[in-house]
């Protein structure tokens, strides 16, 4: 199956999807050293991030979430790729300027349609979302 | 995008690697929202101590003097923090001389804040004055009506090197109209410290899904700065809020329909007595209630914060360490009013660095085995970053309660009786 979506930043790739319906931060929920999620009574606390499809609803929190994905990306930690709902600014920004494949406002509601744990390819590029591959 | 000739030389590299690379980061960034175009910016603003030093270099290779005036976020000071005794304070030193005297050369002024309107350094209504930091940005949209889009550090030296922003977002006057209004439900707001704002602010940009403006109603006409301000800036930490009008205080919001423009609100935010209750709650991250740090100044101190802490302070010794961050302006002012020798007798210090994410005592890769394990705050955005970026237990209370821990070094703060 195919889900158009529009490019926020050019790549592609492919991985295990962590779904959370709700907005995500760079810097506060994320480890950049570990790749899990940090943040204190967070839904997905502990879980890694590192080399996932992540796919959530938007970005939120300080501007410093670009340079936190920075030193994510450098530390081999950040998701393979994103899919949101509709980006913002901050989160565009960080994944263009880190080079983080993401997509967003995807024709489909992607927050039901994918589950945890489901592989999905990314080509941001073409604006593409590919599930249930080599089935 | 269309670019003028100007634009195109930057992009193709006629003014260094440094423009070119820049301006590329800022034409992808405004074609993922359609803008139309890039707009000059009044002045710039960045945090070259948060830029990983690759991309610094990328950015700054080759950019000559900038003819508009470009500040900075609060920096680091591992010179300080060495003098301090923190422990891996040298692993910081030589990255932060290199960049700031790459800073130094490209002529862009040391304010090393992230309230810069408190040095006279502020935008008159209507400015576009990119920048990172997203409690400056949201203080300098909705308290002086400035266009500041919602962007990260990287992207705000991209625009600082180009002199040039994105046409997007918050810089386009119908963007500016609420989305989301906020309604007090029964709340008496009569004995409200600046901790209460912080909490009212945290918990509203938790509401709001998206980034879009809010408008807060029922709050007393010409709420004073210190309260207008903390509660602006706790919604970017909690949610991406980056405009928040308050009916009666800001500029853009003389009258709830001022703020709303004929928009019909998409959500309404309803908040009582329970909403501030969780929240404060929520902000509470602490097992015991033994008190290691107390954090002051996020975002920077004002004059009359320095002045109350002083007060409290007088003729104590504190238990705990105490850090106030704050401008050299501001400090120097404080010490001129002799309150910083009365806040550094108790044992409390000064410094103009981020309290938060770059607090040299919460932070295990400054401090060491010397990281403090539990920390005071009267700051939710403080709260948020000390418990999630430091890993350390966290105590959210009032100004007076956090002087109280760092005295006693124990938690005797209490939930707040809302009423």
């Amino acid at each position: 199956m195919e889900i158009k979506a529009h490019m926020v930043s050019a790549g592609k790739a492919e991985g295990k999807a962590v779904v959370y319906n709700g907005p995500f931060a760079f810097l506060g929920d994320l480890s950049p050293v570990t790749g899990k999620i940090c943040m204190p009574r967070h839904q997905l606390e502990g879980t890694s991030l590192a080399n996932k499809v992540f796919v959530f609803t938007t970005g939120k929190g300080s501007s410093g979430c670009d340079f936190a994905a920075w030193a994510t990306k450098k530390n081999g930690m950040a998701p393979a790729a994103i899919i949101c709902m509709e980006s913002e600014p901050v989160l565009s920004g960080a994944v263009i300027a880190t080079k983080i494949p993401t997509v967003d406002r995807p024709e489909e509601n992607v927050l039901e349609l994918i589950k945890t744990g489901d592989r999905v390819k990314v080509d941001a590029t073409a604006g593409i979302i590919e599930l249930d591959f080599g089935r | 995008m269309l670019l003028t000739d100007e634009e195109k030389k930057m992009r193709d590299g006629g003014y260094g690697p440094g423009m070119r690379r820049s301006m590329d980061l800022l034409v992808k960034l405004g074609e993922s929202f359609d803008a139309e175009r890039l707009v000059p910016i009044s002045y710039g603003h960045i945090g070259y101590d948060f830029c990983p030093e690759a991309f610094w270099d990328k950015m700054t290779e080759g950019v000559p003097q900038t003819p508009h005036r470009v500040t900075t976020h609060p920096s680091y000071s591992p010179e300080v923090w060495k003098a301090w005794g923190l422990p891996l304070a040298d692993n910081w030193i030589d990255e932060h001389e290199r960049k700031l005297k790459r800073f130094k050369e490209l002529g862009w002024l040391r304010t090393e804040t992230c309230a810069e309107y408190l040095l006279g350094i502020f935008p008159r209504k209507g400015d576009v004055v990119p920048m990172g930091g997203s409690c400056m940005q949201v203080a300098n949209n909705s308290l002086f009506g400035a266009k500041v889009d919602r962007m990260g550090i990287l992207v705000s030296l991209a625009a600082a090197v180009c002199g040039r922003t994105p046409l997007m977002g918050l810089l386009i006057p119908e963007n500016r109209y609420a989305n989301h209004l906020v309604e007090l439900d029964d709340l008496d707001v009569s004995d409200w410290t600046m901790s209460e704002y912080h909490c009212l602010g945290y918990y509203i940009g938790d509401q709001v899904p998206g980034f879009k403006p809010v408008a807060v109603n029922g709050l007393p006409p010409n709420l004073p700065f210190d309260f207008a301000r903390a509660l602006v800036i706790s919604m970017p930490t909690s949610g991406a809020v980056t405009l928040a009008h308050i009916v009666g205080t800001t500029p853009e919001a003389p009258t709830l329909e001022a703020a709303m423009g004929d928009k019909r609100p998409e959500q309404v935010i309803r908040v009582g007595k329970r909403e501030m209750k969780e929240t404060w709650e929520r902000l509470n991250v602490w097992e015991d209630d033994t008190v290691e740090h107390v954090a002051f100044g996020c975002p920077h101190s004002t004059i009359d914060e320095i002045g109350r802490i002083a007060a409290l302070l007088e003729g104590k010794k504190v238990m705990t360490t105490l850090l106030i961050g704050a401008s050299t302006p501001v400090e120097a002012l404080a010490r001129r009013q002799g309150w910083a020798d009365i806040i550094e007798k108790a044992g409390g210090l000064f410094l103009p660095a981020c309290p938060s994410i770059a607090n040299p005592f919460t932070r295990a890769d400054i401090a060491g085995e010397k990281q403090a394990k539990s920390a005071a705050t009267n700051s939710a955005r403080s709260a948020h970053y000390i418990a999630s970026v430091g890993g350390v237990k966290v105590f959210f209370g009032t100004e007076e309660e956090c002087v109280n821990a760092a005295i006693s070094g124990k938690w005797k703060g209490e939930m707040p009786k809302w009423k």
